[in-house]
């Protein structure tokens, strides 16, 4: 089973009773077969799983996909990268994640603990740096704003705008960082007062933009 | 001395007549008349002028006859004259689409354009126009437009269109339903996410289809709700009242 | 010596121990040791420049981005242009300008209906000098030229730039989104004559 991309902000899955898919809700364009969609309830291991919805701190944004057809998923007109895992792990801004084969593995993990957060804590839940962490073989994909580009990392490191991050395979280390004092933040700064920096052996996916996906 | 700009350059004469100029812009060779939805037009070139549809058609009274819609009727302009017109709308793909003895529903807030010799009227489905005879129009599509044929069901949000088939009924998908009230959701939605419902089309045909758009407001849409309370007795229309009031606090 | 190249809708910008100017808040990446700070509008500084920041508000605000290093800078994943200016002008709306190497001036204006109080108008900025300008659009420029006898009226949402010798001119149409109503309003439109080119963007700001 694989992820067709129909144009740049719509794909076409083959769902089959072997192959269940999970998706955001709400990114059904529409379908033919005999397929049926069910909300869950906190994100796991797999379908069903309830794990991280408390540390989440919201409800799951994913359902299921269940049945035999053919359906089309897109979301709000955002743009839709696909990627294809071989057994390596791949993490995504919550929010970013449109569908993924159901068998993969997910977790929910915080990106750029530590740090600023402790003296900024507004600011950074305000940035909404939960991502989810998806594992295994199988197919993934990503929102973005206009499409996302690849930065490598050979051992040094990139500042990425946290509105601008989708996601990032490797070993990786993210951290998130204050540019500038915290009385900047309040006045009118240059914009960029929060960064990621990112270090390590990777890739790191960002978009051209800097809205969230809401 | 200025370089760099590699973008293609035209005058009246190289623009495109009848086509595009790329994928999101469209220049209309005018010579007589054209509808053009308001705000649609982002340059143009000769001796072109604008009436509303109304205004135009106490002068013309075929206009009436054409544009069998008086619910989207100020929020269209004829445009007359000789010229080149350009038309755009958001970013977004246009197409042009010609019919031959033809009819093609459309959601409305994506129609740009059309000939004279085509007539407008309103669909039965709520937002949507249709559009019937010979002539050329102009519609514009979040991403490529993607067509599929029956048996199908569209999230409503992603349908732009239908041509030859049956209107399409409503599928409500009991098994979401249930679930989603299972597990507490449905309170916390507060509206529609798509999977609940769906248009379904049968018979043969072809569907047009978008990604799902963050939709542009549909001055019309708020014009027939508001007819529709025409419907309800004083005391449903105050209780109607009261879950808008309270559901806009909760924004 | 700081370069500006564009990348599909991301604008590369590479500083050598110099600096550029950048739309605030536009970088999305950075490699190497840069900083960013606030730089202010593009017109300089003092009481004209501050009566300025009143009339076309926040249309332009820049930062300036200093070091070693480069800068991935972009605006709502708009279609980026990189054009070279050597000693001359170029007007774009205020609210396009997404970078400029050093060697370039900017001067915001302010073409309104009805003066610069009504808010109804568009900022424009003057660039002029030698050196790189980057600028966004939703979509492909469109190019439009504009000869003596030829006049081309344009609306305001979807003007980018212009260049040559052109006369602007206001005139008052039925055509724009801005208009509510069945005829009626005053929403306005451009009208160019002399001999220069348009670019347009194929969507309304």
């Amino acid at each position: 089973m694989t992820f067709e991309q129909v144009n740049s902000k719509v794909i076409r899955v083959a769902v089959s009773p072997q192959g269940a898919v999970l998706a955001r809700r709400g990114a059904m364009l529409g379908y033919s077969g005999q397929v049926t969609f069910r909300p869950i309830a906190g994100q796991g291991q797999g379908v069903g799983g309830m794990v991280g919805a408390a540390m989440s701190g919201e409800s799951n944004k994913m359902m299921a996909t269940e049945g035999s057809g053919s359906v089309l998923y897109g979301y709000r007109g955002l743009y839709v990268t696909v990627l294809q895992l071989t057994g390596d792990s791949l993490v995504v801004e919550a929010d970013r994640l449109l569908a993924h084969d159901a068998h993969l593995q997910t977790s929910i993990e915080m990106v750029g603990q530590g740090g600023v957060r402790s003296a900024v804590r507004g600011a950074v839940t305000g940035q909404g740096l939960f991502t989810t962490r998806i594992g295994g073989q199988g197919w993934v994909a990503l929102l973005s704003h206009g499409g996302t580009f690849p930065i490598q990392l050979a051992g040094d490191t990139v500042g990425v705008d946290p509105q601008a991050y989708v996601a990032h395979t490797g070993a990786l280390q993210v951290d998130l960082k204050s540019s500038v004092g915290v009385r900047d933040l309040v006045g009118r700064g240059s914009g960029e007062a929060l960064q990621l920096h990112v270090s390590g052996h990777g890739t790191v996916h960002v978009q051209a933009s800097e809205e969230k996906v809401k | 001395m200025i370089g760099g700009i590699d973008s293609p350059t035209y005058d009246a004469s190289t623009l495109p007549a009848d086509d595009n100029v790329n994928p999101y812009a469209f220049s209309i060779a005018l010579a007589g008349e054209w509808f053009v939805s308001k705000g649609a037009m982002i340059a143009y070139y000769g001796q072109v002028e604008f009436a509303g549809v109304s205004q135009y058609a106490s002068r013309a009274s075929w206009v009436a006859a054409r544009f069998s819609s008086p619910l989207y009727v100020q929020d269209w302009v004829v445009a007359t004259g000789q010229g080149k017109v350009l038309v755009a709308d958001r970013g977004y793909d246009i197409n042009s689409y010609d019919l031959d003895e033809g009819n093609l529903t459309i959601k409305q807030t994506n129609l740009l354009g059309f000939q004279t010799s085509l007539e407008l009227k309103q669909s039965i489905v709520p937002g949507f126009v249709t559009l019937l005879g010979t002539g050329k129009f102009l519609a514009s599509s979040n991403g490529p437009v993607i067509f599929v044929e029956p048996p199908f069901r569209a999230d409503p949000e992603s349908l732009l269109g239908w041509a030859d088939c049956p209107s399409p009924s409503q599928h409500y998908d009991h098994n979401w339903m249930a679930q989603s009230f299972m597990s507490g959701l449905q309170g916390a939605f507060g509206r529609e996410s798509g999977e609940e419902r769906q248009y379904d089309f049968t018979g043969a045909g072809t569907i047009l289809l978008q990604s799902s758009e963050a939709t542009r407001v549909d001055a019309a849409m708020l014009r027939t709700i508001e007819s529709q309370t025409n419907l309800l007795d004083n005391q449903s229309a105050g209780a109607l009242g009261q879950r808008l009031v309270a559901r806009a606090q909760r924004q | 010596m700081a370069r500006l190249h564009a990348e599909k809708r991301v604008l590369l910008a590479d500083v050598a121990g110099d600096s550029i100017r950048a739309m605030s808040g536009s970088m999305v990446a950075y490699q190497g040791k840069v900083e960013f700070k606030h730089a202010g509008m593009g017109g300089g500084g003092g009481f004209r420049a501050a009566l300025k920041q009143k009339v076309a508000g926040e249309s332009l605000t820049l930062m300036e981005c200093t070091g070693q290093g480069r800068v991935h800078l972009a605006y709502q994943a708009q279609d980026v242009t990189v054009i070279g200016i050597e000693n001359d002008t170029l007007t774009v709306e205020s609210e396009h300008i997404l970078a400029v190497t050093p060697g370039l001036t900017l001067d915001v204006q302010f073409a309104g209906l009805r003066g610069m109080t009504s808010g109804q108008g568009l900022a424009t900025t003057k660039v002029s000098g030698t050196g790189q300008l980057g600028i966004v659009s939703d979509g492909p420029l469109i190019g439009l030229e504009v000869v003596p006898g030829q006049p081309l009226v344009v609306d305001p949402d979807a003007y980018v730039a212009g260049l040559g010798q052109l006369q602007m001119s206001l005139v008052s149409g039925v055509t724009w989104r801005s208009l509510v109503g069945d005829g009626s309003g005053e929403p306005f439109s451009l009208r160019f004559e002399g001999h220069g080119r348009v670019y347009v963007q194929p969507a309304e700001r």
